[in-house]
């Protein structure tokens, strides 16, 4: 039932010599009672009732713009307390260090000038968004919400992939995945002391609500619109915030106040959850021809009459190039050691990285340093000699443009699919991105969950939903021990 | 409540009904042709075309009037914006929009029909129609059923309720009208089977064959039925009975500014007419027709338009000028219609 071959040297389940870890012997069990044809049935009806919810993402190279669901994948990923407790604290860490400096180069800009990172780097980034200088949003707080990206390597270390500060999306899909296991497998969910998730919408309209020093502020949430892949997260954060789903049209500010126009006249809005970029979401200041955001939304924010989450101009924190800086960054705000190690990484900018890189293109992943979703990389292992010249080309055209990292070896998780017409338990790559949320008080609360997500292709390091990806319940154990024997 | 949204509800509550007497008027004209052949003069498919604004179009690309075209148009065809496909696929888009404020059954109930009807029509052909069509009047039922138990008495609720109580009573007054346009027959046949037998047509495309019976007993005559759909305060589907919907849907949303207001006085009129009597003195003097195709039809359709100005085109707004002057302001609600490209490439969600 378990089918191994593909696995990476650090399996999830399986230590080396092939043995089921010890976390794991209560689900192997019940996976293996139930054989081949009672999980085919549990992951139909998983499926079924994904699709009659609704949880589903468009696929933008489709054309039609279809429908899927984010394919559910039902063998659960176990985290126990203490390697949680670690994770947790280093995601702390690091949100608390990408605040106090996102204030930092929105102000005094000291790092700069104590020449910790190369001020071009910050300053040439076309992510660096000038009109955010000299703001001050409420307890000088940029990232509200993050969803950074962790890898476990080949020795089962966690590691940071990449920071998402600006609209990290999924978390409805960890809320529903639970949902989904305590209805297909309730026994084996019950077996296991598992941390919940479900509160996570009201961590998250609690950390909104503090930016505002009224009882009971209005906060909405700006979506592009229904189109949006990640609109059923949009509307599904909403609802269970009790919050207004708000577009662009559906706003006006007057005197720097934002109002929504309702049935009733205009109502004031004090907080907003950006779901959609920077440059989007005000006509006036960003893109012009943009109609999903708001004329004057700027100056509202600016006034001080509105918070906007997660602050503008984050990108430049979680620009992929700026990555390489941040354990130095940790060091200097923090004066503490980073918790979560980083993937080393070269940098197109630095000419001795450059040539590096060039030269060492087949063992290495190269990213461009301002797309998302897995769109526009490189795997060196992986790619044909065409893609490999041609990436060569353009590293030499635009070095700054690209990253590189060396392929790391993802660690493997039992996936139940068909190959080649068996089903069964496949190893297939995984990661995971746990959700933090950060009030006023710039406390940091970590969802003790998370989404992992896996690449169902045989062989595949992308994990990217837009690229064939599915996702894990991933179930976090209370300390004292994962299961209780009956 | 947002203009936008509040709007998405009235326009869901509308599709909803439509869908259901869509699907009504189809399943009660294949009664009527299996009769056929006893009535070989009757074409009972032409009065569906016109009752559902579907005659152009039919023309266009279909031709021949006959069942199996017109079921087509009527069901499939979602490039007809009177098909049950095009109703249920856009309510459940625009339910997508609303699922927050719509109840989470409410929400399931619609997506579970459309990815059913999606599968029955997946081959664009229909086998057993009339079993579908007694699906869409359990879906429609049910929905009703479900927004009534399970949402909360709020906006949401009542501008879904203006929508379908609305187009009821629209449909109602079409019915009728279509009745009087197409099927009026000679006087020598006024009391004929055939004569009968569309009259027992028309009440059951509104449900109210048996609703007639209880009230009247005895046979059907044209005046009892232009009675009972138009002015019976307790009929479901009656005129009068609509617009008192509407009207206990106004007065619970309540008015903020002078055209809501307006709304509010223009429905109370109607209702007046409707329930003192005005409105059957109105028929006998302006004639059934007349009064169907001017009268209650120019209404309805004011009624909405006044709806549509009042609630979700625009936003008025009091100001303070610089002299202390109150002004009042009136703020278009944008109606652009975006594609899905300037949407969806806007946010760079990362996943």
């Amino acid at each position: 039932m378990f089918n191994q071959t593909d696995a990476a040297p650090y399996d999830e389940v399986f230590d080396a010599k092939g043995d089921i870890r010890p976390l794991y012997e209560t689900v192997c069990a019940h996976m293996s009672s139930n054989q081949v044809a009672g999980i085919e049935h549990m992951q139909q009806s998983a499926d079924l009732s994904l699709l009659n919810q609704g949880v589903t993402f468009t696929v933008y190279s489709d054309a039609r713009g279809t429908e899927k669901i984010f394919p559910y994948d039902l063998m659960p990923r176990l985290i126990d307390a203490q390697e949680w407790q670690r994770i947790e604290a280093g995601i702390i860490q690091r949100v608390t260090a990408m605040n106090l400096f996102l204030e930092d180069i929105y102000h005094g800009q000291k790092i700069l000038r104590d020449r910790r990172i190369p001020a071009a780097q910050i300053l040439g980034s076309n992510l660096y968004c000038r009109e955010m200088s000299g703001l001050n949003p409420v307890g000088g707080i940029h990232v509200q919400i993050s969803g950074i990206d962790l890898i476990r390597n080949q020795t089962g270390e966690y590691m940071v992939l990449e920071d998402n500060l600006r609209c990290p999306s999924g978390v409805s899909y960890v809320v529903e995945n639970r949902m989904v296991s305590s209805r297909i497998m309730p026994e084996l969910l019950n077996r296991h002391r598992v941390r919940p998730v479900s509160q996570y919408p009201q961590m998250l309209f609690e950390a909104l609500a503090s930016f505002s020093p009224l009882d009971k502020p209005c906060v909405a949430l700006l979506t592009p619109g229904i189109y949006n892949s990640a609109y059923f997260e949009h509307a599904f954060l909403a609802s269970q915030m009790g919050a207004e789903l708000v577009e662009g049209r559906d706003m006006m500010v007057h005197d720097d106040i934002l109002y929504m126009k309702s049935t009733r006249g205009l109502k004031r809005i004090d907080v907003l959850y950006l779901r959609l970029d920077t440059e989007f979401i005000d006509p006036l200041v960003f893109r012009p021809d943009s109609m999903l955001g708001v004329p004057g939304l700027m100056h509202a924010y600016r006034s001080g009459n509105v918070t906007l989450a997660n602050a503008p101009g984050n990108g430049v924190a979680d620009d992929k190039a700026l990555y390489a800086y941040t354990p130095d960054i940790i060091r200097y705000y923090l004066g503490e050691d980073p918790i979560l190690p980083i993937v080393p990484t070269y940098l197109g900018a630095k000419p001795d990285d450059l040539a590096y890189m060039i030269d060492h293109i087949e063992k290495l992943v190269i990213k461009p340093t301002d797309a998302s979703g897995g769109y526009g990389l490189l795997v060196g292992s992986h790619a044909t000699k065409e893609e490999i010249s041609e990436f060569r080309r353009r590293l030499k055209a635009e070095p700054t443009h690209y990253i590189a990292q060396p392929i790391q070896q993802l660690s493997t998780h039992p996936s139940f699919l068909d190959q080649d017409g068996q089903k069964g338990f496949y190893a297939r790559h995984i990661d995971l991105r746990p959700f933090a949320v950060c009030g006023a008080d710039g406390a940091v609360k970590v969802l003790s969950g998370g989404l992992t997500r896996v690449a169902l292709r045989q062989g595949s390091l992308v994990v990217n939903s837009s690229q064939g990806g599915g996702s894990k319940d991933t179930w976090v154990l209370y300390p004292d021990g994962g299961q209780q024997h009956a | 409540m947002l203009s936008r949204t509040a709007q998405t509800l009235y326009q869901l509550g509308f599709l909803i009904e439509r869908t259901e007497n869509i699907a009504r008027i189809l399943g009660v004209n294949s009664r009527m042709s299996v009769e056929q052949q006893v009535f070989s003069d009757l074409d009972v498919w032409s009065p569906v075309l016109e009752i559902t604004h579907n005659r152009e179009h039919f023309e266009t690309n279909f031709g021949e009037v006959n069942e199996g075209n017109v079921v087509r148009l009527l069901l499939i065809d979602s490039h007809n914006p009177y098909s049950v496909r095009a109703c249920v696929l856009q309510a459940r888009e625009i339910a997508r929009s609303v699922r927050e404020l719509i109840s989470e059954e409410l929400w399931l109930h619609i997506n579970l029909f459309y990815h059913d009807m999606e599968k029955e029509f997946a081959s664009n052909q229909l086998h057993d129609w009339m079993a579908f069509i007694e699906k869409v009047h359990i879906f429609a039922n049910a929905f009703h059923g479900l927004a009534h138990n399970t949402m909360v008495r709020g906006d949401a609720w009542q501008f879904m309720r203006l929508g379908y109580a609305l187009e009821r009573g629209r449909m109602t007054q079409r019915i009728l009208q279509i009745k009087y346009h197409l099927l009026l027959p000679a006087t020598a046949d006024i009391g004929s089977p055939l004569d009968l037998h569309q009259w027992q047509a028309l009440l059951r495309s509104v449900s109210g064959y048996e609703a007639y019976r209880r009230l009247y007993q005895a046979r059907i005559e044209p005046s009892r039925v232009i009675k009972l759909l138009m002015l019976n305060p307790s009929f479901p589907r009656s005129l009068h009975y609509c617009i008192h919907e509407v009207f206990q849907a106004l007065r619970a949303i309540g008015m903020s500014n002078e055209e809501q207001f307006t709304v509010y006085r223009f429905t109370e009129v109607f209702l007046d007419d409707l329930r003192g009597g005005a409105a059957s003195e109105e028929i006998i003097a302006m004639g059934i027709q007349k009064y169907l195709s001017e009268e209650v039809s120019e209404r309805c359709g004011k009624l909405d338009t006044m709806i549509r100005a009042g609630f979700f085109d625009s936003v008025t707004v009091n100001l303070t000028d610089d002299q202390a002057h109150l002004l009042r302001v009136q703020i278009p609600q944008q109606q652009q219609m975006r594609t899905h490209f300037s949407s969806r490439g806007a946010s760079h969600e990362t996943f």
